[in-house]
């Protein structure tokens, strides 16, 4: 008997009494419940946001069929609905953005962790991050009213006498230079989207151990060299995150894209003629939208989108699970 | 970081005199000894007042020795004596961080390698760097040994397989990874890890060899397996090691040179650092009576 209460003794005269104890896991518990219940409600959250997209689709989808997702025609007046120039905008112009801004993201995250005299390495980071604080709205009006007139000027008509003419790819600079269109809504995009995944590069280069770096240079290689072969490898995982990030980004970005793009429900071969993404489209459309069948063709699309950045994130994960696998740690 | 900065306590420093090492060997006692002064151990790198600065703060203050071909050297000393700033200068590898700066001469061969025109990536591939803490790069098992050559030599794929062979093979490493040459560095063990590092240096050829703290981070028995390698090694070599085991030091190195707050206390032989040193802080240190 005596031997038995001698643990809950000896732990009491630690100092804390009976109803102390029960008090402390009582604040446990609700602590843990309160965390959870967050984690929970987001959750919950985005069922109900799917939901909701599913539902308001559905008189979309009855009426068009999976041919909604691949139909060009866009006619309000006859109510006729296809989602196929949305799709196209949306991904072409982000694929423009990603490909601009990755290597250029690159170059200054490279710059900032192994070449930048130490002074300058906090302001051109911070510049750089500035980019990022910039509303997107003030880069459309940047974009239709600065941007898109100097376009139409120079480079347009410089890519269309030059890669205009080369076969095949010619096709993607050929006809009149507009100002607005799908590449310079990418155009826009890039400089949106640079400072996500220049920011996330930089650090997660900083995260390669000093001592690995040294042994890079250590054994002769040049600053190329280190970075190619010891600091992209190390933080590789880093990277498929931070451009994952820009491109989730540059997916739903509306407001710049839906001031250059041109909004038109067209798909046309050239990337300098105007067309339309998801996002650009809702922003424009939805007050016009009064029958069933239009915003359900709108909400449609919405979920589009929505699966869009799904699948891309998906992607990443699967992207991230092969490399960390192959590491083999 | 591979170096730490001890505040300087003024009632220690400065130091009256410094001891320096003639770069002829004093007269041998022992037979043992005798028999190295046959070999005609000859003079690698000589060291002349070298200074270093981190900052204002001067981390090495005029140090003097000289290195001898085909022999284990070892830096011993208490943490922030400069040991590991002294080996970083061989290489001058500090030169990734602009606070950093060297003064004086390092002459390799008689040719001085703080001279500013001298090429840094041809240094570096001369001079051969092991760190405290394994450090295998991102890649497979044999792209990690094949790097260095890759770099500055055109080898054809057999000739590049042969010398990775060679080299871990130097670094006894060769039949736990030859099965598994494609798999990545990091899948191996904390030893394993280290003796890649090692034959990832061996490979290029080197003429210096600088390890600093090789097996610090590793278990006892690969630590055995480190000094038998150093031991095999120093035929061809001019092996500097920086070790805060006194035994290691003793086991594995010709030569001791002890430091303390920036200034080279003593170097002679390892024997005669261990039996009979002439400096009482080196008696101190060795003894375990501070340190």
């Amino acid at each position: 008997m005596e031997a038995r209460s001698h643990g809950p003794a000896a732990l009491t005269a630690v100092g804390l009494a009976p109803h102390a104890m029960r008090r402390q896991r009582l604040g446990d518990t609700l602590f843990r419940g309160l965390t959870q219940s967050f984690a929970i409600g987001v959750l919950l959250l985005l069922g109900a946001v799917i939901a909701a997209l599913a539902a308001g689709s559905v008189t979309a989808f009855q009426k068009f069929g999976l041919g909604f997702l691949v139909s060009e025609t866009w006619n309000p007046v006859k109510e006729v609905f296809g989602a196929l120039p949305a799709i196209y905008g949306t991904v072409v112009t982000s694929l423009i953005a990603m490909l601009l801004a990755v290597p250029v993201a690159f170059g200054i995250a490279v710059f900032l962790t192994e070449l930048c005299p130490r002074a300058l390495r906090r302001p051109i980071g911070v510049l750089v991050e500035l980019l990022a604080a910039i509303p997107s709205v003030i880069y459309g009006v940047w974009g239709l009213f600065v941007m898109a007139p100097v376009l139409q000027t120079t480079l347009q008509p410089a890519l269309i006498d030059t890669l205009g003419n080369v076969p095949i790819v010619g096709a993607l600079f050929s006809g009149a230079p507009y100002g607005l269109g799908i590449l310079t809504a990418g155009l826009i995009l890039a400089v949106m989207v640079l400072p996500f995944v220049a920011a996330v590069t930089r650090d997660v280069f900083m995260t390669v151990p000093a001592m690995l770096r040294e042994s890079a240079y250590g054994m002769g290689a040049t600053t190329a060299e280190v970075v190619r072969a010891i600091v992209i490898p190390h933080s590789r995982i880093g990277i498929v995150g931070g451009v994952m990030l820009g491109l989730g980004r540059a997916l739903g970005e509306t407001m710049a894209v839906t001031f250059v793009i041109g909004n038109n429900h067209h798909i046309t071969a050239s990337l300098l003629a105007p067309g339309t993404t998801i996002s650009a489209t809702l922003a424009n459309e939805f007050t016009e939208a009064v029958s069933d069948t239009y915003t359900s063709s709108l909400i449609a699309l919405g979920l589009i989108l929505f699966v869009i950045t799904f699948i891309v994130l998906g992607a990443a994960n699967f992207l991230l699970w092969r490399l960390s696998a192959k590491d083999g740690a | 970081m591979t170096y730490e900065i001890q505040p300087i306590e003024t009632s220690a420093s400065p130091r009256p005199r410094l001891i320096q090492m003639p770069a002829v060997e004093p007269p041998k006692p022992t037979v043992a000894q005798a028999k190295e002064a046959a070999d005609q151990a000859q003079a690698k790198v000589e060291i002349k007042d070298l200074r270093f600065y981190y900052k204002a703060y001067e981390a090495l203050k005029g140090i003097n020795l000289t290195l001898h071909d085909k022999r284990v050297t070892a830096f011993i000393g208490p943490s922030g004596c400069g040991k590991s700033t002294l080996l970083r200068v061989l290489n001058r590898i500090y030169e990734l961080y602009p606070d950093q700066r060297a003064t004086g001469e390092v002459l390799v061969d008689g040719q001085d390698i703080l001279d500013p025109r001298q090429d840094l990536n041809l240094l570096r591939a001369r001079i051969g760097m092991v760190f405290q803490k394994p450090t295998p790069f991102p890649m497979s098992i044999y792209d990690n040994v094949a790097f260095g050559v890759r770099l500055y030599e055109r080898l054809g794929p057999r000739r590049l397989d042969e010398r990775v062979e060679e080299a871990l093979r130097r670094a006894a490493l060769w039949d736990e990874v030859k099965d598994k040459l494609r798999e990545s560095g990091l899948s191996l063990s904390g030893g394993q890890q280290q003796r890649l590092c090692i034959a990832r240096a061996v490979a290029v050829k080197p003429e210096i060899l600088l390890l600093d703290e090789p097996a610090s981070a590793l278990d006892p028995i690969s630590t055995q397996r480190i000094e038998e390698l150093i031991a095999d090694l120093k035929s061809d070599y001019c092996i500097v090691i920086v070790t805060h085991n006194m035994q290691q030091a003793a086991r594995s190195s010709d030569y001791t040179a002890f430091m303390y707050l920036g200034q080279m206390i003593e170097f002679d032989t390892t024997e005669t650092i261990f039996t009979h040193p002439k400096e009482r802080q080196t008696e101190d240190y060795i003894t375990g009576r501070f340190g």
